[in-house]
């Protein structure tokens, strides 16, 4: 950089101007030595009006005292210090390009701090860069956004939308080590529809989806806030109780097994009527595994099922 | 250890290994203006060492630490490589009033905290390398490579792309804080023949 001829010297300067990066620099005071155009277009601040000025007086929206200190390292270490849009969104709260699409409110910008030496080395100002990341930032948040719903639907029953199989297996097993380690109650119930087979094989299997969703929704309305429904598989619900004993669980799934009963499911213009057996089980330590608990409830179901259906069977 | 090609000679080791001690004391001057408190250093280390052992260099060096948060900051110009900053899980939140930051930290302001100390650490000591070695180093941004994590899960050796590397390694901690950390500069291969000429020109200027 040090032969540069007067023609490449206007080169730089106009680059250094008109480039789509904002460049600025500060001296040991502080005080601005350079401005460029991006600077003045996005911060509505005319060079003139900064040069030779306070950066910190002329701005006092910046996070005065860790800019300081960085600013200040990069004099005392000579080394280069940046700031990155993921942990600090922006230094200066500039307007973003995207007035029209953009679901953000400022300008994303990365910075960083170069310093600037003389010929013995020493640093005398601070260069600052600031891109803007904006579009990057925007990305980031909807593969994010994107990520977030793929794993709410992963953990879905693509028909009612309640949990299925493999996430409610996860929670119980969790809610299982919880009891486990601290103690408390846990229960289990497993809700089978009866005579499923022949609602699908009389009115159809469009019928028997309807059946399915209208038994989800009134589960689910029949749980409390801190219950776990989930479709275990075909006919068959399982509903986790956290801190609840037998006792509780016996008083709860008789209401499901009532509220199930006095419904009729419509299907093109047929009432269909429903009824439902439910297994329950208590968590006991010496289950150790979840398999144990859930091995007790379908257990109880089985028996709900030998004695009459649309009843409630207690297993151990 | 046979490093062939790409193995210094035992006067380039001394020679870095002078520079490199050097570098360190004014690194450990100008970090203690920075950070307004008195820093502790070790002797540097310096070391040849093989991919497959990475993991048991690591262990070696952060000691019984169960977990380890990881900084990585790559420098290039007249050589190039990656500068990589070791934190034990805590220890680092009582740096925050002297870097300018306000408590209580959020999870985010607390990983540009952690940032901002390992840049200062790898800008300080590699800075003072290249200074003697009248070279000009520019450096990216520093991102976090691995956080919470055991040491034996920061690399895995199947999937380097090098084979050997010069390892310089240089402990860190301040007086009256907790603070510890452990600076690792790494150079691989190549970038060792590139250290070896910017070393043989130091050796003949003396």
């Amino acid at each position: 950089m040090n032969d540069l001829s007067p023609a490449s010297t206007s080169l730089l300067d106009f680059l250094i101007d008109r480039i789509n990066i904002g460049i600025f620099a500060v001296n040991r005071n502080m005080e601005c030595t350079l401005w460029n155009c991006f600077m003045e277009s996005h911060s509505g601040v005319a060079a003139a009006s900064v040069l030779g000025k306070n950066l910190f007086q002329c701005f006092d929206e910046l996070p005065h005292n860790i800019l300081y200190h960085k600013i200040n390292s990069v004099f005392i270490l000579k080394n280069f210090a940046f700031t990155s849009w993921e942990q600090r969104p922006y230094l200066f709260k500039f307007r973003h390009h995207r007035p029209v699409t953009g679901p953000v409110e400022h300008m994303y910008q990365d910075c960083t701090f170069i310093p600037l030496k003389d010929e013995a080395g020493e640093v005398q100002q601070v260069c600052v860069t600031l891109v803007d990341v904006t579009d990057t930032a925007v990305y980031q948040k909807m593969m994010k956004e994107a990520m977030a719903s793929l794993a709410e639907a992963s953990n879905r029953d693509g028909l009612t939308g309640i949990y299925n199989r493999r996430f409610i297996e996860e929670i119980l097993n969790k809610e299982c080590q919880r009891v486990q380690r601290y103690g408390g109650t846990l229960s289990l119930a497993f809700i089978d529809l009866d005579h499923f087979k022949k609602i699908n094989d009389t009115h159809g299997h469009l019928a028997g989806d309807n059946v399915l969703r209208a038994s989800s929704t009134l589960l689910s309305e029949s749980l409390r806030q801190s219950d776990f429904l989930g479709r275990y598989g075909g006919e068959e619900f399982v509903a986790i109780l956290p801190a609840t004993h037998i006792e509780g669980a016996h008083i709860l799934a008789e209401r499901l097994c009532r509220h199930m009963a006095g419904i009729t499911v419509q299907y093109n213009d047929i009432d269909i009527p429903v009824t439902a057996s439910i297994g329950i089980a208590e968590w006991q330590p010496t289950m150790v595994r979840y398999e144990n608990l859930i091995k007790a409830a379908d257990h109880a179901l089985y028996q709900a099922k030998a004695e009459g259906r649309n009843c409630v069977r207690r297993g151990t | 250890m046979t490093m062939n090609n790409a193995n210094l000679s035992i006067e380039q080791i001394d020679a870095l290994q002078e520079i490199v001690n050097i570098a360190m004391g004014q690194a450990g001057d100008s970090l203690a203006r920075v950070l307004d408190s008195f820093v502790r250093l070790s002797v540097p280390r310096i070391r040849l060492i093989n991919a497959p052992q990475i993991s048991q260099y690591i262990a070696e060096i952060v000691g019984d630490a169960e977990q380890i948060t990881a900084m990585r900051q790559s420098f290039y110009n007249n050589f190039c490589g990656e500068a990589l900053t070791l934190f034990s899980s805590e220890g680092c939140r009582d740096l925050a009033p002297l870097m300018g930051y306000q408590q209580p930290l959020d999870a985010e302001t607390e990983k540009e905290l952690l940032f901002d100390i390992s840049n200062i650490l790898v800008g300080a000591c590699l800075n003072g390398i290249a200074e003697q070695l009248g070279a000009d180093l520019n450096f990216s941004a520093p991102s976090i490579m691995a956080a919470n994590v055991a040491s034996s899960q920061l690399f895995s050796p199947d999937t380097l792309p090098w084979a050997y590397a010069l390892q310089v390694e240089v402990n860190f901690s301040l007086e009256d804080h907790k603070f510890k950390s452990h600076l690792i500069i790494m150079l691989a291969e190549d970038a060792i023949i590139a250290l070896g000429d910017s070393l043989n020109s130091f050796i003949e200027a003396i």
